[in-house]
């Protein structure tokens, strides 16, 4: 890499009028977060949205080989992605496998049309090279970014709290990381000053007013407990983004208006992504945010299931795309799952857990309209352990693309090439 | 042992202490506490029971097609109805609006919320919640809210301190779960392996004895060819699924040509849909064409049997009611006395006494984060609050991260105290509090002069209620920091019963529960 990222940072966020917005804020000298460098030189892009899809996303049925004898020959017309016909997949041009046509799901018209200007990427046959099929064992191993269980426990921090802390995020006013769920993902364990928030809409400030925010303040001074420690960190960052939320006359917290014509439906997906736009906006030194969308553990009537978490999924990113436009070049979303789904169907019109899947990265600097990493095939032969899809590329290799490989001890990536 | 151990005690094998209950506790022991709370036999309950009975939620739609417009406030009728009286609101082509589908969820979150209040069978309350969370369903399936009020009561409060193997089989067998993990369209061919993977993952073994990152067959397991595997792998999961099929419900499905199951909701076994051949799981053989469920059995009892569901069980206990990291030596001992009373129908009971007795009980310092549900039932114990439980009050529930009923992943929701900790949750925890001290949600007026007979200082009010909510001595930081935020000198009298008394005792309750010391067990 030949420029300096972070003289592209400061000017940008000069230029987007951070410095004078946090100028009448006094007291909060987030302005520092810009000169907070990255410590790993892959590790360039300033925030990362992540979107986890919870529950292990069948991404042969998203990005798919459609004239492979072996796909089809494994699922009904309703579980795959179609070759011709009204529901056509959406083609892909790539170099993956150039005898392979593949495919988007046709629900997913948003992404083909990113993927096609160069901005969105996907990643196939990416996964865990773990054997696991089990959602939590998944999940936990790939949010404490490690391999293999055994390494488990000398992982006590996220992936993305590592990641963090190497970045010096820690300590400094703002907020430098928000998920949008009920509670901070095992992805940012350990980074305490990340915020679980999955709604702005009605305001964040304390319940009962300055006079319980002071109470509050009082009782949670001298705990150090992790309730005082959270409680503490709830209402430094709370109070910071409600400072920021625009406000009624009446004091309500005025609707959020996203820029570029971008509509957000009400979706988890869309909700999530809309709530990281705004935080985005705002200023407050955003470094990471995770969103978590449900509905992928589809076992039983996937036609119907699937294509609908695909079409929010997609419009919910494109909105963000078009909401984002002044971020685009320091952000970068990456959308995964634990792990993807059974090459054959089951009788209940689903899928059972799998191994090997997909993953998609969207943003200005990446090597978009492409497919990455190496196509394994989907004969018996060549599938994991006779079932489901091979995992070619480790899904770390993805992430030290993004976060720089020191976030991952004793991991030595392969090149995926997924960032310019 | 130290001087609050019964208000310790109160907090982990009950929702907390009502004014009066650690003092009794004190006098008469644990041990016949434990007799009283474990009797398999539990009597009346008569202010429960007429709390459940009082209860009215509201309901409301617009009209649409096929149904009227409805505003009504309704009793918790569904809780004693039959699984076949509710099953037609499954049906997405009968007519029913959506707050109709999911009304029965309301009732049992309703239910759940006021027996944990109001019950005098706190353990059977503090278990029933944690069977609950061990074997989730997600009742945002509008299937599963039918068949909701039948699994909390004739599967999960029945068996909630009985035997676990024949909890199993309840659970296996019941509606609710036969539709969240899909074993009722699991058909012989191409099995759907949702349940029997969780079965072994969260239900039995868990996650410790899953060994297939290890192996690939099932005889490089460890004792496997003796019969006695260490732990599962993916191939047990693909024959357990094959053992269920045919385990289904009543819900209309077509059996072949013209004929279809009737829709009851019941459970049902269909032979043809079982895959009949020979199987082999965790090391055992298991001959073809045995007769109807024996396959589907023979994998309970493996699974209720194997030394690494103790462990896993009795961890779980162990975290529940003792630490976020119980001591291993604890959890080996309740494993041992689970496996000695496997074949006791008060199995688990004589485990949970097990634990309750064990010195690392009383030792253990409480530094447990409460759930939401912990939270809202020991302040309304402890406050005396004659609580009732309406839409206002399960909507903040909903939004403090433990939504009842409400969990759509199958472990249920964590019970370590970091997931109740995330920042708009932390907020939702002291909403509640709030409101329930305020009155905001219509739950019934807080007596803020409880602790006192009249008029008392600002600085003796903070540290009554710190007396009566925390059970130890007051925090003289507490105090300062209520005394500071409030503006109140320690010396300002405070006169309940006059409007700007009762207003600032109110919040200052709310503050006091707002402490890490009321926060935590």
């Amino acid at each position: 890499m030949t420029h300096d990222p972070l003289s592209v940072t400061r000017r940008r966020l000069l230029q987007g009028g951070l410095a004078a917005g946090l100028t009448a804020l006094p007291g909060v000298p987030s302005v520092a977060y810009a000169a907070a460098g990255p410590t790993g030189s892959a590790a360039a892009l300033d925030t990362l949205v992540v979107v986890f899809l919870r529950g292990g996303a069948d991404t042969l049925n998203l990005v798919a080989p459609v004239n492979d004898p072996d796909y089809r020959a494994a699922r009904p017309p309703e579980l795959r992605v179609a070759e011709d016909g009204p529901a056509a997949g959406l083609p892909l041009s790539q170099s993956l496998a150039p005898s392979l046509d593949f495919r988007l799901h046709p629900e997913a018209a948003p992404l083909a049309e990113l993927y096609r200007e160069g901005r969105l990427a996907v990643v196939h046959a990416v996964g865990l090279t773990d054997g696991t099929r089990s959602h939590f064992v998944a999940q936990d191993l790939m949010e404490r970014g490690v391999g293999a269980e055994a390494e488990l426990s000398r992982a006590n921090a996220g992936w993305a709290a590592r990641w963090l802390a190497a970045r010096n995020a820690v300590n400094k006013v703002g907020v430098p990381a928000v998920a949008s769920t009920p509670h901070t993902p095992a992805a940012l364990s350990g980074f305490a000053s990340a915020l679980a928030v999955a709604d702005l809409r009605a305001g964040l400030a304390p319940p009962g007013g300055t006079q319980a925010a002071e109470v509050l303040a009082g009782l949670m001074r001298a705990g150090d407990g992790p309730y005082a420690r959270a409680a503490r960190a709830a209402l430094d960052g709370l109070s910071l983004i409600d400072t920021r939320l625009p406000r009624l006359p009446d004091g309500k917290v005025a609707p959020y208006s996203a820029d570029g014509g971008a509509v957000y439906e009400e979706t988890e997906a869309g909700r999530g992504l809309q709530n990281v736009a705004r935080l985005l906006k705002m200023d407050i030194g955003l470094r990471l945010a995770w969103v978590d969308v449900g509905g992928w553990d589809t076992h039983e009537h996937q036609a119907g299931r699937f294509s609908n978490a695909v079409r929010q999924l997609s419009r919910a990113l494109a909105a963000f795309w078009a909401d984002n436009a002044r971020d685009r070049g320091r952000v970068t979303v990456l959308v995964m799952s634990e792990f993807g789904r059974r090459l054959r169907a089951n009788k209940s019109g689903g899928t059972d857990h799998g191994h090997g899947g997909a993953m998609l990265v969207l943003g200005d600097r990446v090597a978009g309209g492409r497919i990455h990493g190496r196509w394994p095939g989907l004969s018996s032969a060549q599938l994991d352990r006779g079932v489901d899809l091979a995992v070619t590329t480790d899904y770390r290799a993805v992430l030290a693309e993004l976060v720089g490989s020191a976030v991952f001890p004793g991991y030595s990536a392969q090149r995926v090439g997924v960032m310019v | 042992m130290d001087s609050e151990w019964p208000h310790r005690a109160l907090n982990r094998l009950g929702f907390g202490p009502k004014p009066g209950e650690a003092e009794a506790l004190r006098r008469v022991g644990l041990p016949r506490w434990l007799d009283e709370q474990l009797a398999p036999d539990t009597g009346p309950d008569d202010a429960c029971q007429s709390a459940l009975d009082a209860c009215r939620l509201r309901i409301k739609y617009d009209a649409g097609e096929g149904w009227a417009a409805v505003e009504e406030m309704r009793p918790l009728a569904s809780l004693s109805k039959p699984i076949d009286a509710l099953w037609p609101l499954s049906d997405g082509k009968k007519p029913f609006a959506g707050p109709e589908r999911q009304f029965p969820r309301l009732e049992v979150a309703a239910a759940t919320l006021l027996r944990a209040v109001h019950s005098r069978w706190q353990l059977r309350e503090v278990m029933t919640d944690f069977w609950h969370n061990h074997f989730n369903v997600y009742a945002g399936e509008q299937a599963v809210a039918a068949a909701l009020p039948a699994y909390d009561r004739d599967v999960i409060r029945r068996h909630a301190l009985g035997n676990f193997r024949d909890f199993l089989e309840a659970v296996g067998g019941s509606t609710a779960m036969l539709v969240y993990l899909n074993n009722r369209s699991s058909r012989a061919g191409s099995a759907n392996e949702n349940y029997a993977r969780e079965l072994f993952e969260l239900h039995g073994l868990g996650r410790g004895a899953y060994l297939n990152a290890l192996y690939n067959k099932w005889r490089d397991v460890p004792g496997a060819t003796a019969g006695k595997p260490a732990g599962y792998i993916d191939q047990d999961v693909y024959e357990a699924a094959r053992a269920f099929t045919g385990w289904a419900v009543e819900d209309g499905a077509g059996l072949g040509g013209e004929q279809r199951l009737p829709a009851t909701g019941r459970f049902v076994y269909v032979e043809s849909w079982h895959d009949n051949y020979q199987k082999r799981v965790l090391g055992q053989e298991f001959d073809p064409y045995q007769p109807p469920m024996a396959d589907g059995r023979r994998v309970l009892s493996l699974v209720a049997d194997h030394p690494a569901t103790a462990l896993h069980l009795c961890r779980k206990l162990c975290t529940r009611l003792l630490a976020d990291d119980p001591p291993e030596t604890l959890v080996k001992a309740a494993a041992q006395v689970w496996m000695d009373n496997r074949r006791q129908p008060d199995q688990i009971a004589r485990v949970v006494r097990a634990i309750a007795l064990s010195p690392a009980f009383a030792d253990t310092p409480p530094a447990k984060v409460k759930r939401p549900l912990e939270l809202v039932a020991s302040f309304a114990r402890a406050t005396a609050l004659d609580m009732t439980v309406t839409n206002g009050l399960l909507n903040e529930v909903d939004s403090s991260g433990q939504r009842l009923f409400g969990c759509p992943p199958p472990t249920g929701y964590p019970d370590r105290s970091d997931a109740w900790l995330g920042a708009a949750a932390i907020r939702r925890r002291w909403s509640l509090l709030l409101g329930l001290a305020e009155n905001w949600w219509k739950t019934g007026a807080l007596n803020a002069a409880l602790p006192f007979a009249g008029p008392v200082t600002a600085a003796e009010a903070a540290e009554g209620w710190q007396r009566a909510l925390v059970g130890g001595p007051p925090s003289a930081d507490v105090t300062q920091a209520i005394m500071t935020g409030m503006a109140l000198a320690p010396t300002a009298r405070l006169t309940p019963g006059q409007k700007d008394g009762d207003a600032k005792l109110r919040r200052m309750v709310a503050f006091v529960a707002m402490s890490p010391q009321f926060q935590t067990r």
